[in-house]
């Protein structure tokens, strides 16, 4: 009778502990859901995306916060305010690992992917088809595909930056050239070069240039090359593009008869071309940047010139924003990621507040964003159309972000600067070159 | 060889092995992943460590917290189980389910970087189950889940962060400590499963030899007791001759060697003193009764117990009594006979034919009611037994039934049997009822 009791006590013990157990699990949502409100938890940086100054950093988000709250009740949005752009990734991979990250976070190009192969994302693609008011075919599709891994839609874009040409109209006029179309290519880049870079003043040494800054990557992109296969696989170094474009530069470098032209001559009014991008566009032209930055000469700006064998193509950058895979509340992580990224009131912000161009179509290429861009020139200033920002936008290039895309990049940097230099037959070393690259990637 | 109370505990000494080991390697495998997380995000290391690994656990505080409750969890239902085992059928099963539930959340939750588990639920299971075959096929299924659930073959199919991400972490001599340890306990728990599964199986022999074993003794007792049976039945046989003829010689011979030498005297004196001889022939006669008492007490103590001691009514009446507490079977008994007394021989006789009636009736009829009548008509008892059994048409001498047929016939009466309507013995006995002693 007393081991009876024994063993029956021991059974009650047992279910007993069972029932605590869920009950204490139950409770514990259940007090979770009644007692507070829901948080939204937000991770971004301060600060520009494209490293330049940037003074209204939190009032976009500030602003979409209010509505979300207004349109949500019971639901706060909350995110960190002090963290700078270059703290930012190590910042959200700490919280990663301890599993305490936001709802959702802006993802840096270089962790994008990384982040997607590693499972922390959410897969957007259910969340789209389930959406009825959302359609992919009001992102550009170059920015939208930023935020697409393997095909699958893992971010959805906030903010994007093109590169885009200046032009010195000043400079072109006194030498009487007509302003390129936005069709123009390197051949009439080179042309008009070759008739800029002279001597002004009679030293017998140059002073007026045709183009500083206009890089390898430029060039190839212009000439559609594609320099890495877009999961870090292998690089494409020796494809016929590339080499290519790297005649062409050595050819267009000789005209300025080793003279290193720098930024600092653009600003002078000493150089006709220069590539920049959006962003920096927004900060050179706008007070108070302009006022140190560039002497008296009118200004407008391009597409870069179209390559042999590719077109008005230039480099984009996008800033992505993702949902976290773990997160409790995708559903209103969603409708925000959505209020960001998709409602034409924030998106117009952007113009306003920040320096890149919106991801829309309809609000990039709208009258009210050329509105606002003209409050901030000058009389006299050519503010870029939306036709041609959409454009440029539309058939940019965008880089995927690997793995080993920044140690790759880096090394193909200085090599190719190197090459272009050097008087060494361009294909060899691109063969050279891409054996090492290679074993870099395949490491 | 080992003493059968190590036998009996080995199991539950491998199986708890086993759980110990398995417990250890789950919480220290999570435990491992959290401290050293913490330690990467003490480090600001975070972000280069992102870039080693395949996969990351998601929150690995929880997923500890997590491991130790799981594992509390197969410990307490290990208890449970242990305490009612033989007793809580259900229980056990309960628990052995609840196992197998735990177990695949706790693998889960370690993304399968750890899957010893499998060999301690089948284990467990394995012990449960006694069916040699069933057991076989449970230990194949062990093996072969304990196989396919590697993270080898799972992580194939789907990212799973991986442990070995974190051993890498550290340096180079603090990573042999830990693949030591996570060595040790993965053979540990593969070593012992395969020695628990070894003991059930040379278990599971030796019962079987000690069934045959017993067996045997079993068998030989039995013929020996068969040869005891027929010497002791041979012995009282034997003791029985001895005590009859020493009956006889010590009272009928006596009696008679006594009786001789009167009659003898008798002769003698008949024609000179018949006074005499008058008075010897009423001792003579006196000296014969005491013979026939002495020859009725010999017969009374080769009566059946019941007769000896009761008289025939009550000695009927116990035997009813007997056979109804025995059996399921109904019995009357009903006589129109004041006193039930007759001579030994006579009551005797009729005890037996009742006694053999109603046992027919019982073993061979399946009867359920029993009437036993006797009544008197002209001197003759009648003596019925009948019953409401299955009767038969062709009545079969046995030699229960020629028994009494004899006994009957040696009283001068007769038996009869019916087979319709049940079977019904009918027994007619001229009593002497004159002549009854008393």
């Amino acid at each position: 009778m007393k081991a009876f009791r024994t063993r029956k006590s021991n059974m009650i013990t047992g279910v007993l502990l069972c029932l605590i157990l869920f009950a204490a699990g139950a409770s514990a949502r259940a007090v979770q859901a009644e007692g507070k409100d829901t948080v939204l938890e937000v991770g971004l940086f301060a600060g520009s995306n494209w490293d330049v100054a940037n003074a209204n950093s939190f009032v976009i988000i500030d602003k979409a916060i209010a509505r979300f709250e207004e349109d949500h009740p019971g639901v706060k949005v909350h995110y960190y305010s002090g963290i700078r752009k270059e703290d930012y990734s190590e910042w959200l991979s700490r919280k990663l690992l301890s599993g305490d990250e936001p709802d959702l976070f802006v993802v840096l190009d270089s962790d994008f992917n990384l982040f997607c192969s590693l499972g922390i994302l959410q897969d957007l693609e259910e969340l789209i088809q389930k959406d009825d008011s959302f359609e992919r075919e009001q992102y550009f599709s170059t920015a939208l595909k930023s935020g697409e891994y393997h095909g699958v839609q893992y971010a959805l874009p906030y903010e994007t930056v093109p590169v885009l040409m200046f032009v010195n109209k000043t400079l072109l006029d006194r030498e009487g050239i007509e302003m390129p179309g936005e069709d123009w290519t390197w051949d009439d880049l080179y042309d008009i070069c070759s008739r800029v870079s002279r001597d002004t003043d009679g030293d017998q040494k140059l002073d007026q240039y045709g183009v500083c800054n206009y890089g390898w990557k430029d060039a190839c992109y212009a000439n559609g090359a594609a320099l890495f296969a877009e999961n870090g696989s292998a690089a494409y170094l020796t494809n016929p593009e590339v080499s290519e474009a790297l005649r062409f530069l050595r050819r267009l470098e000789g005209l300025s008869q080793g003279d290193l032209v720098t930024q600092e001559d653009y600003n002078h009014g000493n150089v006709a071309f220069m590539p920049l991008n959006f962003a920096e566009y927004r900060t050179y032209k706008t007070y108070p940047y302009k006022i140190k930055k560039y002497d008296n000469f009118e200004w407008d700006c391009l597409t870069m010139p179209a390559g042999y064998s590719g077109g008005n193509i230039s480099r984009i950058d996008s800033l992505v924003i993702g949902i976290s895979r773990f997160s409790k509340e995708k559903n209103l992580a969603w409708e925000f990621l959505k209020l960001l990224t998709y409602d034409q009131d924030i998106q117009t912000d952007i113009f306003r507040y920040s320096q890149g161009a919106s991801v829309l179509r309809p609000v990039t290429q709208s009258e009210e964003m050329e509105m606002i861009l003209l409050q901030d020139m000058e009389k006299g200033d050519t503010v870029i159309s939306g036709e041609l920002l959409g454009t440029v936008i539309e058939n940019g290039h965008t880089e995927s972000h690997f793995g080993q895309y920044i140690q790759a990049m880096s090394m193909a940097d200085s090599r190719i600067t190197e090459i272009i230099e050097g008087n060494n037959l361009i294909d060899t070393e691109l063969k050279i070159l891409q054996r090492e690259i290679d074993s870099i990637l395949g490491s | 060889m080992m003493d059968d109370n190590t036998r009996k505990r080995m199991p539950s000494v491998l199986q708890i092995m086993l759980l110990a080991v398995n417990t250890i390697a789950v919480s220290g495998i999570s435990g491992f992943i959290y401290i050293t997380t913490m330690l990467i995000r003490s480090r600001y290391e975070a972000r280069a460590f992102l870039n080693t690994v395949s996969a990351l656990p998601h929150d690995p505080k929880r997923k500890f917290m997590l491991s130790l409750i799981l594992m509390a969890i197969l410990v307490l239902s290990f208890i449970i189980r242990a305490v009612s085992y033989m007793r809580h059928e259900r229980l056990v099963l309960f628990t052995l389910l609840l196992d197998a539930v735990v177990s695949a959340a706790a693998i889960w939750n370690l993304d399968f970087n750890y899957n010893g588990l499998i060999l301690l639920v089948f284990a467990d299971v394995i012990g449960y189950v006694k069916e040699g075959k069933t057991r076989l096929l449970l230990t194949i299924l062990a093996i072969v889940s304990y196989l396919l659930t590697s993270y080898q073959i799972i992580s194939v199919y789907t990212p799973l962060y991986h442990l070995d991400d974190f051993i890498q972490y550290y340096p180079a001599g603090a990573r042999q400590y830990a693949y030591i340890g996570i060595t040790l306990l993965n053979s540990m728990g593969i070593i012992l499963f395969v020695l628990y599964c070894i003991y059930l199986i040379s278990a599971q022999r030796s019962q079987i030899d000690e069934v045959n074993r017993l067996n045997h003794e079993l068998q030989s007792a039995n013929e020996q007791l068969k040869e005891y049976a027929d010497v002791s039945e041979s012995m009282a046989k034997t003791r029985e001759r001895n005590r009859l003829a020493r009956e006889i010689h010590d009272t009928l011979g006596h009696t008679l060697t006594g009786l001789a030498a009167g009659i003898d005297a008798c002769i003698a004196t008949i024609d000179t003193s018949p006074e005499l001889t008058r008075k010897q022939l009423s001792i003579l006669a006196d000296v014969s009764r005491d013979g026939l008492k002495e020859v009725r007490r010999s017969v009374s103590e080769l009566q059946p117990d019941s007769l000896a001691r009761l008289s025939l009514e009550v000695a009927i009446r116990k035997m009813i009594t007997d056979m109804s507490s025995v059996s399921n079977v109904q019995i009357f008994f009903e006589s129109d006979i004041k006193n039930l007394r007759f001579d030994s021989d006579e009551e005797n006789a009729i005890y037996r034919v009742v006694q053999e009636s109603v046992t027919n009736a019982i073993r061979h009829g399946h009867a359920k009611k029993i009437w036993i009548m006797m009544n008197q008509k002209d001197g003759v008892l009648e003596l019925r037994v009948k019953d409401n059994g299955i009767g038969c048409t062709e009545i079969v001498n046995g030699f229960g039934t020629r028994h009494m047929r004899e006994r009957i016939e040696m009283l001068g009466g007769s038996l009869v049997f019916e087979g319709q309507n049940g079977f019904t013995v009918i027994a007619m006995i001229p009593i002497r009822w004159g002549e009854t002693y008393d």
